[in-house]
């Protein structure tokens, strides 16, 4: 079952870095007008994803995924 | 080479300095009636923008820019001026991600940008390309060292460095309100007198027969400097596409569906005179990149 | 995770560039004077449960970016919490009495209710700081540290990220690492794991002994090791996505003190109360894909979690966010986010709602609490935020929370059929946020 596991990762990422280097992907320097948006960020808003986690860390079995899943707290 | 001597001229409240630098008309005006501040401002600034143009005319055999270009292949220590004119447009080359290149000049070896259908051939461009390139340039505090054949030219950024430095140095030497004109590159010291703006007038480039004429149109300037970039009369018509000056120093082609002129106002000239210059260098996007960048912007097509 | 945010506005480059060149800073003030200085986030949240817990979470964060884009962060946490909490036992048709964790008195739960254990009060104080700087020019480094320390545990952690830009910083390789030390003190000590939890008058003389007979030791320890990998591309113009994948492994004390297992007869009625006992390892692996897209005007930011462990947990997240703008009618760049989040596990292989008498002799795991059973939780929210005083964002957040734990293929017997032994939870959440 591991393994399988595994094997999927890999496929899954070579998959996405078959895509980057085929098809054309990306933007030039002065194209980022949207991308430089803050609400572009991946990580727009810091604060509320660092509350979320906290509740979501006391009340469910998983963690992290997005950034460290972390220990920090005896809510778990 | 200009003749170096300036013409001052009183109109109501103001004196006008007039002189010819860098193939351009210059123009200085000053709110005031003094005569003898004018006069002292006028040797001020007129010095100053001839140093300029002496030490980074590319024509100039006697230059800073034509020694480096003359010992391309080898090492030639600079002075801090020098350096920083470098470091800054080895970050223009970074910032427009090596569309804007002082190393592209040579490219006009092959383009004669005279209105004909007079096109190079692709291998002419190819090896003519080989000589461009910042990347291939070894800059530090205090040396350059160009590859062999290749040339640098300060074309993109030495006059609106005048604009600044010599806005910097009318500061310096008056309070009055002060607006400095290097052949369409234009900064103020400030607003004019009762914190009214100074009216600039750009020039419409526009010279070809069928085009709608309009007027010359009315900026008004507070604070900063304004600078334009592109020129209509430079052109070569093929197929009915038309090459506009402006080079892509990656392909060592023109970049097409770029403004045929862009104006763009700024805290410096030096900011102004890049923004306007990377604009057209995005050719059709020219517009979008201007206002992505959040500056006050003039097109023309 | 320090995600790439490349400087991408070329005018305020050019500032900064012109600047150096003039050897003039006065022309450029409004500019560098706000990369000089601080930047503050401070945020307040509002948690509560409907009968459980409560908790209050204020965070300030202060950001101050220096002239060679390297980047300090401090960050404050205080929360605190209170109510009660399911203990793990299992509803019965009579009054159920269970001993504090402290070992000192009683608590009373009624027929047919969850047992809760109205115990909860803690505050935590929780200091973050990290350093961010490029190295090179496609290169990015950020360390961080971590110290959170409540009553009765104490958690330090450090983390380091490296971050590799290529492609014109359309592509980001990062990979991280961090590791956390926990230490847990309860009052009362750590139970043994399997042991009956003792039920009495606390107050007679030899209750002090025979609950001490209960407790393993006075502390335990945890430690938490993740590394993490991740990819981030920009599509195109309008769209960015990230892909991570990440390792965790926790080790030493992984058992919840205060939870408990009811033992119960062929009837359902329980007999017995036992402290849980989970492995002393955990190995998690994930992968997050997240896409960003830019409509018109709208952004959208959708993700999904996929997580499985060797506890045989698997968990499914979706969350999803768009920012719909409303322009500057209720104050300048003001939008509405509306949240949706779904989430859904699987059992660890060791969890049971109960555990029949008979099956008790020869387990060596077991944990009763509903956090690791089968469950399914969504939330929904709106936000709205606008700036003020010209550059201060403000903003509001509401949401609701809901966990509808499922009984995983264990089936209820005798009694406990006609009992509510998955409750639904229900919270809501608020927040106000002030940036400055």
């Amino acid at each position: 079952m591991n393994l399988t596991k595994k094997s999927n990762i890999v496929f899954f990422i070579f998959c996405l870095l078959s895509v980057s280097g085929c098809v054309h992907l990306g933007v030039e320097p002065w194209q980022r007008d949207l991308l430089a948006k803050k609400e572009m960020a991946l990580n727009a808003s810091p604060i509320d994803a660092a509350l979320d986690d906290h509740i979501y860390f006391s009340k469910e079995a998983s963690s992290g995924g997005k950034s460290f899943g972390g220990g920090g707290c005896g809510c778990n | 080479m200009t003749t170096k001597k300036f013409t001052i001229s009183q109109c109501k409240d103001s004196h006008s300095i007039s002189f010819n630098a860098m193939a351009s008309p210059c123009e200085v005006i000053v709110q005031s009636t003094d005569a003898k501040l004018v006069g002292a401002l006028a040797q001020v600034i007129c010095t100053e923008v001839w140093r300029i143009e002496g030490k980074y005319n590319r024509y100039d055999p006697k230059s800073v820019c034509s020694m480096i270009n003359t010992n391309a292949g080898q090492t030639v220590a600079i002075d801090e001026e020098t350096y920083l004119l470098l470091d800054f447009a080895e970050q223009c080359y970074q910032l427009s991600d090596g569309l804007f290149d002082i190393s592209s000049g040579c490219l006009r070896k092959v383009w004669s940008f005279d209105a004909s259908d007079n096109i190079p051939n692709q291998a002419d461009v190819k090896k003519q390309l080989k000589s461009v390139g910042w990347r291939k340039i070894n800059l530090n505090r205090q040396s350059i060292t160009l590859q062999k054949n290749m040339e640098i030219d300060f074309g993109g950024i030495g006059k609106e460095y005048a604009v600044d430095r010599t806005i910097r140095l009318a500061k310096q030497t008056t309070q009055k309100p002060v607006l400095v004109n290097l052949g369409g590159d234009i900064a103020v010291t400030g607003s004019r007198h009762n914190n009214t703006p100074w009216q600039v007038a750009i020039e419409r480039p526009d010279v070809d027969i069928g085009d709608e004429k309009s007027a010359d149109m009315i900026v008004s300037l507070y604070s900063g400097a304004l600078a334009t970039s592109g020129d209509s009369r430079r052109y070569l018509l093929n197929g009915g596409q038309r090459y506009g000056h402006v080079l892509n120093a990656k392909t060592g082609w023109p970049i097409t569906h770029a403004p045929r002129s862009v104006t763009v106002v700024a805290p410096q000239c030096i900011q102004a005179g890049i923004l306007a210059t990377m604009a057209l260098l995005q050719g059709h996007q020219a517009e979008q990149f201007l206002s992505a960048q959040d500056v006050k912007f003039w097109a023309r097509r | 995770m320090k995600s790439s945010t490349p400087n991408k506005n070329i005018k305020a480059a050019l500032t900064v560039a012109s600047a150096a060149l003039l050897g003039t800073s006065n022309t450029t003030q409004a500019q560098t004077a706000e990369e000089d200085s601080w930047q503050f986030d401070s945020a307040f949240l509002f948690y509560s449960e409907a009968d459980r817990v409560s908790a209050g979470e204020a965070i300030i964060n202060a950001q101050k970016m220096f002239d060679d884009e390297e980047i300090l962060n401090l960050k404050l946490t205080v929360d605190t919490l209170t109510g009660s909490s399911a203990n793990g036992a299992v509803a019965q048709p009579n009054v159920q009495t269970f001993t504090r964790p402290s070992g000192n008195g009683q608590y009373i739960t009624n027929e047919a209710d969850t047992p809760l254990d109205d115990t909860f009060k803690d505050t935590r104080v929780q200091l973050n700081t990290q350093w961010t700087k490029p190295l090179a020019s496609n290169y990015t480094l950020s360390v961080g540290g971590h110290l959170s320390k409540e009553y009765d545990y104490l958690s330090l952690g450090v983390n380091s990220n490296l971050a590799i830009d290529f492609d014109r910083k359309n592509s980001t390789f990062s990979t991280g690492f961090s590791y956390f030390y926990d230490t847990f003190a309860p009052e009362g000590g750590i139970p043994k794991p399997l042991v009956s939890m003792l039920i009495g008058d606390s107050d007679t003389p030899s209750w002090d002994v025979n609950f001490a007979q209960t407790r393993l030791t006075n502390d335990e320890i945890k430690t938490t090791t993740d590394i993490l990998f991740g990819f981030t591309q920009v599509i195109h113009r309008r769209m960015i996505m990230q892909l991570n994948y990440s390792y965790s492994m926790v080790e030493g004390y992984l058992s919840d003190p205060f939870k408990i297992v009811s033992v119960v007869n062929s009837s359902g009625l329980t007999q017995d109360n036992i402290y849980e006992s989970r492995p002393d390892s955990r190995v998690k692996q994930s992968l997050y894909a997240q896409s960003m897209y830019h409509f018109e005007s709208n952004v959208l930011d959708i993700s999904y979690r996929y997580m499985w462990d060797d506890w045989d947990i698997i968990s499914h997240t979706i969350d999803s966010r768009l920012r719909i703008p409303l322009g500057d009618i209720w104050g300048k760049d003001s939008f509405l986010q509306p949240h949706f989040r779904f989430y859904q596990q699987s059992a660890a292989e060791f969890y049971r709602p109960f555990i029949q008498e008979d099956n008790v002799n020869g387990i060596e795991y077991l944990s009763a609490d509903y956090r690791i059973g089968e469950m399914m939780a969504y939330t929904v929210g709106l936000k709205f935020g606008a700036v003020i005083n010209g550059k201060n964002e403000l903003s509001f957040r509401l949401e609701y929370y809901r966990q509808t734990p499922t009984d995983g293929g264990y089936e209820s017997i005798g009694v406990l059929s006609d009992l509510e032994l998955y409750p639904t939870i229900e919270a809501i959440i608020g927040q106000v946020t002030y940036s400055f």
